[in-house]
C-alpha cells in the first residue's frame, strides 16, 4: 500500500491514528529505515513466519484501544525462538489492561542495533500549519523538554540548527566517552519528515500529530523503532 | 513589489480624509483627530461626515460617505459598531472606489463573541464596495508622510521604522516613548482585529517602502501565520523585522494524544519563525524599542557578525556587570592585546584607570583635557583593537560636583567627533546614566537629541544595549547564514 492508501485505509476503518505496522510503511514509503517485521493475528500464526526476521525480535500489541503499549504490558524484547515469541503473544494476551482490548494482532519486530535514543516529531498548528520536532530521547524529551521545532518546509540549514538548539546536543558528538552518532543521519529523516518534499507537507491535512519514538541512531544510520500518527478530524 | 507602495499610498499620505463620528459641540474622540491632524500639519482635505450638522469644527460637514467632493482616501470611523456595515455598503454601493481606506476604531466586533456576525459583514460591506478595512478594534494611524496622526503628537520628519501594531495602547506608547529616544518613523498603523488588511501586507509595505529601513511588530495572534511565515522567510531579513508578541504560552496541545503535540507550544512556534526567518522577538516594549533604535542607527554587517565589544566609560562595577551581562547574550568583552595596550599606556593616565577591556576610566581621567581625553583613546581603541561593537558609557551622576559642566559637553563632542573618523569601523553605542535628578536628565536629553541626530543610538543601561546589540548579532547571522542559499 502506498501511503495515501494507508491513510484512506485508516479514515475508512474510522481509525483515529494510524496502527505501528502502517505507521512504520508510511514512514519506509519515504524513505526512512524501519526494522524488518511480521504481523500475526497470534500466537498460532507464529510458527510460519518467524523464518522472516532474524532473532532477537521484539513483540508488541496492536490495538487501537492503548496508547501506551509498554505501560499496558503490551511489549516484550529481546525474544530468540519462536517458543518464546508464542509465549509472550499469550501473556500479553491475558495481560489485565489488554484482555478487554480489540487486538488488531501482534507486530514482531527485529531489535534495531543500540545507539542514540532521539524523537522526531509533527504537529499541525492551527496557524503555521505544519511544524517538525526533534529531541534526544528518554528523559531529555520527557523530563528536561528539550525539544527545537521548525515550521515546515525545513531547509538543510534549518534541520543542522534544530540539532545545534539542542542542549544536549554534545552528546551526538559522543560526550562522556560514548560513541559519535551520525548527525547527517538524523538531518536526512527531519527532512524526509518535514522538508520541502517531506510527509508531514505532503499529508498536511491528513496528520494531525506524529512522534517517531525513539529514532535509534547509530554511527552510520537511523532506523525509527517505533511511530505513531494521530489523524486529523477529517473535513476539519 | 511595486503595487504594494501603489495599494498603500493613500493610506500611508492620504490626500483625502473623512472623518465619521465627530460631534456638532466637539469633545468626542474624532474631534480631538480633526483637530490633531490640523494643528500637527495635514495639509489635504478633511471631510467631517455627519447627517444634520452643516458644518464641524468649522469645517463644510457632509450628510454621507457618498458626498464628499473628492473620494476619500481614509477615513476615520469611531461611531457606534452597529451601524457601521450599512455605513460602508450605503457608499459603496452608491460610489463603488469612493473610499479607498476604512479604519474602523469602534470596537465590539470580532473580539467578543457576540460581535463576530458583526464583523463579517463589515468585511463583506467593504469588499463590496472596493474599499480595503483597517481594524476595527483599533486607534488609528501615525503616518509623518501624511501628515496624520491618532496620538497627542506632532509627526516629524519622515523617519525609517515602520510599525505594525495589533495595540492601539501599546501603538501610542510606541511612538512616544520611541520619540523620546530618538527614533523617527515611517509609519505606524494599529490594526486591532486585522478583519481585512493582515499585518503580513503591511510588513510587505515595509519591505518595498524605501524610506523603511526597520520593521517592528506588536502582534497577539497571527490570524493567517502560514502566510506570515512564508513572507518573512521568502525576504530573508533583507530588513530587520522586530516582533514583540503578546500571549506567548509554553502549553502545548489541550488534548495532545502525542509527545509531540504536548510540547507544542505557541512559543515554540514564535521561536522557530524567528530562527527560520532571522526576524529578533522580543519580551518587553523596552526591548522592542531599545532593538529598534539600533537598526534605526547602525547598519547591520552580515559578513562580520558582531562578537568582540568594547566598553569604555565610568564604573567599574558597571562594566564588571555589563561584561557578565554581554556573556550571557553571546557577546565577548575580550581584552585588548598589547597593540592597543602600549599607546594606551603612553597616554599616562591617572592610578585606577584600567587600560585593557572593559576600559575603566573614573571621573578623575575623563576630566583630563577638560574632557577631550576620550577623543585620544577612542583613537588607539579604534586604530588597533580588535572589535565589531563599542559601547562607551558615562555615568552622569558621577560627574555632578566634581567638574565643571563644559568637561561632559566637550566629552561627548569628542566622542562623537571620533565617530565621523572611523565610519563603519565598528557599531558605537552611547549609554548615559544618571539617576532621575532633574537637571541630569535634562543634559541627558540634550545629549541624546544630539547623539542620534548624528546617528548613534543612546541607551538608558548597559543591559539595554547590551540586548540591542545581541539583536543586531542574531540578525547579521541570519543573513550571514543564508548568504549562498
Amino acid at each position: 500500500m502506498n501511503a495515501q492508501e494507508l491513510i484512506a485505509g485508516a479514515r475508512a476503518q474510522q481509525r483515529a491514528a494510524l496502527d505501528e505496522p502502517s505507521g512504520k510503511s508510511l514512514l519506509a514509503s519515504y524513505g526512512i529505515a524501519v526494522p524488518a517485521s511480521r504481523v500475526v493475528k497470534n500466537a498460532s500464526e507464529v510458527d510460519a513466519v518467524f523464518s522472516g526476521v532474524k532473532p532477537p525480535v521484539v513483540v508488541k500489541i496492536m490495538s487501537p484501544d492503548i496508547l501506551h503499549k509498554s505501560d499496558a504490558g503490551g511489549v516484550k524484547v529481546g525474544l530468540k525462538s519462536a517458543a518464546e515469541v508464542k509465549d509472550a503473544i499469550n501473556t500479553m494476551a491475558a495481560a489485565p489492561a489488554i484482555k478487554g482490548a480489540r487486538i488488531d494482532g501482534y507486530l514482531i519486530e527485529e531489535m534495531a542495533p543500540s545507539g542514540q535514543e532521539m524523537v522526531i516529531g509533527g504537529v499541525r498548528d492551527a496557524q503555521f500549519g505544519p511544524l517538525v520536532m526533534v529531541g534526544l530521547g528518554g528523559i531529555f524529551v520527557e523530563v528536561l523538554a528539550d525539544v527545537s521545532f521548525r515550521i515546515c518546509p525545513i531547509t538543510r540549514i534549518d534541520a543542522q540548527e534544530m540539532l545545534a538548539d539542542l542542549k544536549g546536543a554534545a552528546i551526538l558528538d559522543g560526550a562522556r566517552g560514548r560513541t559519535a552518532v551520525s548527525r547527517e543521519a538524523i538531518i536526512d529523516v527531519l527532512l524526509k519528515v518535514g522538508g520541502e518534499d517531506g510527509l508531514l507537507m505532503r499529508y498536511a491535512n491528513d496528520i494531525a500529530e506524529a512522534d517517531i519514538n525513539p529514532l535509534i541512531v547509530s554511527a552510520t544510520g537511523a532506523v525509527a523503532v517505533d511511530a505513531r500518527f494521530i489523524l486529523s478530524a477529517e473535513h476539519e | 513589489m511595486n503595487n504594494i507602495l501603489e495599494e498603500f499610498t493613500p493610506l500611508f499620505e492620504p490626500k483625502t480624509v473623512a472623518v465619521i463620528g465627530a460631534s456638532a459641540k466637539g469633545g468626542a474622540l474624532p474631534n480631538h483627530f480633526i483637530r490633531r491632524i490640523r494643528e500637527f500639519g495635514y495639509t489635504g482635505a478633511i471631510y467631517p461626515i455627519h447627517p444634520s450638522a452643516p458644518e464641524i469644527d468649522g469645517l463644510t460637514a457632509y450628510k454621507t460617505l457618498a458626498d464628499t467632493p473628492l473620494p476619500v482616501d481614509y477615513a476615520y470611523i469611531a461611531v457606534a459598531g452597529g451601524q457601521i456595515p450599512a455605513m460602508l455598503e450605503a457608499v459603496g454601493h452608491k460610489k463603488p472606489g469612493h473610499v479607498r481606506f476604512a479604519q474602523v476604531i469602534s470596537s465590539g466586533f470580532g473580539e467578543v463573541d457576540e460581535g463576530k456576525d458583526l464583523q463579517a459583514q463589515l468585511v463583506t460591506a467593504a469588499r463590496a464596495g472596493g474599499m480595503r478595512l483597517i481594524g476595527p478594534n483599533c486607534l488609528g494611524i501615525f503616518t509623518p508622510r501624511g501628515g496624520v496622526t491618532f496620538a497627542e503628537v506632532r509627526p516629524q520628519q519622515v523617519g525609517s521604522v515602520g510599525i505594525v501594531s495589533q495595540s492601539g495602547g501599546l501603538g501610542t506608547d510606541i511612538i512616544r516613548r520611541g520619540l523620546a529616544r530618538g527614533i523617527q518613523f515611517s509609519g505606524l498603523i494599529t490594526v486591532g482585529n486585522c478583519a481585512d488588511v493582515a499585518p503580513t501586507e503591511l510588513i510587505e509595505y515595509y519591505f518595498a517602502d524605501p524610506q523603511t529601513k526597520v520593521v517592528g511588530m506588536y502582534i497577539e495572534s497571527a490570524k493567517d501565520g502560514r502566510r506570515l511565515f512564508e513572507m518573512l522567510r521568502a525576504a530573508k531579513a533583507k530588513k530587520p523585522v522586530v516582533i514583540l508578541k503578546g500571549g506567548r504560552t509554553k502549553q502545548g496541545l489541550a488534548a495532545a494524544a502525542s509527545h509531540t503535540g504536548s510540547l507544542a507550544g505557541d512559543d515554540r512556534v514564535w521561536v522557530a519563525l524567528s530562527r527560520q526567518t532571522g526576524c529578533v522577538l522580543v519580551d518587553t516594549l523596552d526591548q522592542f524599542i531599545d532593538t529598534l533604535l539600533i537598526f534605526q542607527s547602525l547598519a547591520p554587517k552580515a559578513g562580520a557578525p558582531t562578537q568582540h565589544v568594547t566598553l569604555f566609560g565610568n564604573g567599574g562595577g558597571t562594566s564588571v556587570l555589563a561584561t557578565d551581562c554581554y556573556a550571557r547574550l553571546g557577546l565577548d568583552v575580550t581584552p585588548f592585546d598589547a597593540v592597543t595596550i602600549e599607546p594606551l599606556a603612553a597616554l599616562k593616565l591617572p592610578p585606577g584607570t584600567s587600560i585593557t577591556n572593559p576600559v575603566d576610566c573614573p571621573v578623575g581621567t575623563l576630566q583630563q583635557e577638560e574632557g577631550r581625553v576620550a577623543e585620544k583613546i577612542l583613537d588607539i581603541i579604534y586604530s588597533s583593537g580588535k572589535l565589531d561593537a563599542l559601547v562607551m558609557h558615562l555615568n552622569l551622576s558621577a560627574f555632578v560636583g566634581r567638574t565643571k559642566p563644559e568637561v561632559l559637553d566637550n566629552l561627548m563632542a569628542a566622542t562623537l567627533r571620533v565617530q565621523q573618523k572611523y565610519p563603519g569601523r565598528a557599531h558605537f553605542l552611547l549609554v548615559l546614566r544618571s539617576d532621575g535628578e532633574p537637571v541630569l536628565e535634562e543634559r541627558k536629553r540634550a545629549f541624546r537629541e544630539k547623539a542620534v541626530a548624528l546617528g548613534v543610538p543612546v541607551y538608558d543601561e548597559m543591559a539595554n544595549a547590551g540586548y540591542a546589540l545581541a539583536a543586531m548579532q542574531w540578525h547579521e547571522r541570519f543573513v550571514g547564514s543564508r548568504a549562498n542559499t
